[in-house]
């Protein structure tokens, strides 16, 4: 399924650098403590060492920066963003557009034609969502695995995210992955797909 | 040793007291108010184990419950409450008072000041730290180490303000002890350029210490008086006319130096270990020296990573935030390259090689490698805002970092410490399982966090859906829990059994020998 940060090629490589590291570290500490032969590096090749880590400094900054900000510009503009300067394409942009109220603890789901839904958020296969997420009461997390998108949402602030639906019909988790209190394990809901030509299927989600 | 050496550079590679039985005839009066530099340091250390036994015990409960989804015997409430306790006992009473205790002990030999500077101010920071752990058991916060308002002030536990004044009690304590730590870097008696890193780490981490409890003070200030209703418009709750955000900088104002207050002395410990059990001095000492001053410098600011995901944290500011957590990480990995280098540069001597603190050390290397490479990924913006935030990626990245590293180099220290306070060697095949225990139990257990984390596993559930590799992981994540457990009940039973029957030492517990072969007179005692 297509993800919707788009990141899963730069991400890759990310988790590639990250790996490489690791076995670069883990490797000279066997080397030096197992391989007969001893070194001592000069200063220079700390220097290069640093160079390299400013140079995927740069790199990660510059990736992460430019999916993100990918990611956002199909965020409409609202004027309450914090930031304010998305120039998103605006609801209509997207297949469907679902308000997200939060709270302790649970989730409701407020479509398009104002039906509410206390634990499942029902779209078409395939189609883009549009999420605006509240929250009532506390510090809340906002988490789809399917879509790989996190969010965390505090009692001052709205939040906007969009997702793309999995093309394959079924009943996919969303969570909440912030810590809210006692009943915190309980914050769940469904993502409950439907073949979209299929109008039947509709809220058949439990 | 004499004191004509109490000036020489090259303190840190020789040995730094004579053995002796410290703990034997100790009275009950001496354990809890002698100033003495060893005996508050060897109280830090005791107690850092009751706290261990404690906060594992709580892990182990709740590893428990986790191992298979939808089978419960605790409730959310006991479980939340272990975890809340866990994650602070662990790192407030276990983890800073071990690696700061363990500095202590070390600091006033290798300074050549020969006791611990304001000694007083080290026994007022442990009665606060104990008044806090009580208080927190008695108060049984669920809300997570972190607090975060307005949930922390919803719990409807009415002990709940003990969690509160415990927050600032941790605050209190944790200056004192920072205070004491840059008093006695200052004092070094061989001048800045000389002072062995131990003492730049001090320095640093000192300073650190004492700048960066103040927000946390706040915080418990700010959570008690909210929850009191002192004042007419609140500092956090919103629905009195507080600000969340407010509360989440100023507690990671605090939270992100924090997570150095463990890891700088545990660094500190390799920098005064390695030279020693190698018997040659240190790749570079300039390079430690920047690397200490640049963590001090970059930790300050980065706390917002910690809840980047929230919209707060956005523009120009989440880039910026983005590039500084990248940049502290260059730091860390010139104390790695540092080490690295060392153990390259010459032969490694056999008696170090079979020393159970050197192994502890290069393992607690191996850890800081596997936990610190993902930091890469995590400063940014966009794989934070899929599997990382709040999954259990963020509990991989930091067990290895607080246990597989600065946990197990503060154990290396204990090791190292343990025939100059006992008189006697540990016995050599109890650690040896210990070590391996530990070594397999944390990388599985890590590892299972990392994959259950990738896997999107939630943080702070007491309970999971049996989704496909969650309860894998989760088995696995307890398996090593059990195995870290039963390595610590061997460490346990290895120190009270060796300080009676472990073969006696006299002169330098860890002389530099090449070849034990050779010279099996000089092998460490067993």
């Amino acid at each position: 399924m297509e993800n919707a940060l788009g990141i899963w090629g730069s991400q890759a490589i990310m988790m590639a650098i990250t790996a490489s590291f690791t076995v670069l570290g883990i490797g000279m500490l066997l080397a030096a403590t197992m391989m007969k032969r001893r070194w001592k590096p000069s200063y220079m090749v700390e220097f290069v060492f640093i160079g390299i880590m400013l140079g995927l400094a740069w790199y990660g900054d510059f990736t992460s920066t430019k999916t993100y900000a990918a990611y956002q510009q199909d965020l409409n503009a609202e004027e309450k963003m914090v930031s304010g300067n998305y120039d998103g394409k605006g609801e209509e942009a997207f297949d469907s557009v679902v308000t997200v109220i939060t709270f302790q603890w649970g989730f409701g789901f407020i479509n398009e034609e104002e039906e509410i839904s206390r634990n499942a958020l029902v779209v078409n296969a395939g189609e883009t969502v549009l999420l605006k997420i509240l929250s009532n009461d506390v510090i809340h997390g906002f988490n789809i695995p399917v879509a790989q998108i996190t969010a965390e949402i505090d009692p001052d602030d709205k939040r906007e995210l969009w997702i793309r639906a999995p093309d394959e019909p079924g009943k996919y988790l969303i969570q909440c992955v912030n810590y809210c209190g006692i009943g915190h394990s309980q914050m769940k809901a469904w993502l409950v797909v439907v073949d979209g030509d299929d109008d039947e299927n509709e809220g058949e989600g439990h | 040793m004499s004191n004509m050496q109490m000036d020489d550079p090259k303190m840190g590679e020789m040995a730094h007291w004579d053995p002796r039985d410290l703990l034997s005839d100790l009275t009950v009066k001496q354990i809890l108010f002698s100033n003495d530099y060893r005996l508050i340091a060897l109280k830090g250390i005791f107690t850092a184990f009751i706290m261990l036994a404690f906060g594992g015990m709580f892990a182990i409960i709740f590893r428990t419950e986790l191992a298979v989804p939808d089978v419960q015997f605790l409730g959310a409430r006991v479980y939340m409450t272990l975890m809340s306790l866990h994650g602070m006992v662990m790192v407030f009473g276990f983890l800073i008072p071990l690696v700061v205790s363990v500095c202590y002990y070390i600091l006033p030999k290798i300074l050549g000041n020969d006791r611990l500077l304001w000694s007083g101010a080290a026994q007022f920071s442990y009665w606060t730290l104990i008044v806090a752990a009580v208080m927190l058991i008695i108060g049984r916060p669920d809300f997570t180490w972190t607090a975060y308002a307005p949930m922390s002030l919803r719990t409807g536990n009415d002990l709940i303000w003990m969690g509160y004044v415990a927050i600032i009690l941790v605050a209190v304590s944790e200056f004192f002890a920072g205070a004491v730590l840059f008093r006695n870097a200052l004092a070094s008696k061989n001048g800045w350029k000389n002072t062995p890193l131990m003492a730049w780490a001090s320095g640093t981490i000192g300073l650190l210490f004492m700048i960066s409890v103040f927000p946390l003070g706040f915080v418990g200030y700010g959570l008690l008086s909210d929850w009191a209703q002192w004042r007419d418009v609140a500092f956090f709750d919103p629905s009195r006319g507080g600000s969340v955000k407010f509360f989440l900088y100023v507690f990671w104002t605090y939270g992100h130096p924090a997570v150095y207050l463990p890891f700088v002395p545990a660094i500190a410990i390799i920098y005064t270990l390695m030279p020693r059990f190698l018997g040659h001095p240190m790749w570079s000492y300039w390079s430690g020296v920047a690397a200490f001053i640049l963590l001090a410098i970059g930790a300050m600011p980065i706390g917002p990573h910690h809840f980047q995901p929230l919209h707060t944290v956005s523009g120009e500011y989440e880039r910026f935030i983005q590039i500084l957590t990248m940049l502290v990480f260059i730091p860390s990995v010139l104390h790695v390259f540092n080490w690295i280098s060392t153990l390259f540069m010459a032969p490694i001597p056999d008696s170090a090689r079979r020393a159970i603190p050197f192994k502890f050390m290069i393992f607690s290397i191996a850890f800081i490698v596997y936990g610190g490479a993902t930091a890469y990924l995590n400063g940014q913006i966009a794989p934070n805002s899929d599997f990382i935030h709040n999954t259990y990626w963020v509990p991989a990245h930091f067990h290895a970092m607080f246990f597989g590293f600065s946990g197990q180099m503060a154990f290396a220290g204990v090791y190292f410490l343990y025939p100059y306070f006992t008189g006697r060697m540990y016995n050599q095949a109890l650690g040896n399982w210990h070590f391996w225990l530990w070594q397999i139990g944390l990388f599985i257990k890590i590892t299972g966090m990392g994959v259950a984390g990738y896997l999107y596993f939630p943080r702070w559930v007491y309970d999971y859906l049996d989704i496909p590799g969650w309860a894998n992981a989760q088995l696995a994540i307890t398996i090593g829990g059990y195995m870290v457990a039963l390595g610590f009940l061997i460490f346990l039973v290895n120190v009270f059994w060796s300080a009676k029957n472990g073969k006696e030492v006299t002169g330098d517990p860890w002389p530099v020998v090449h070849d034990l072969k050779a010279a099996p007179a000089a092998q460490p005692a067993e």
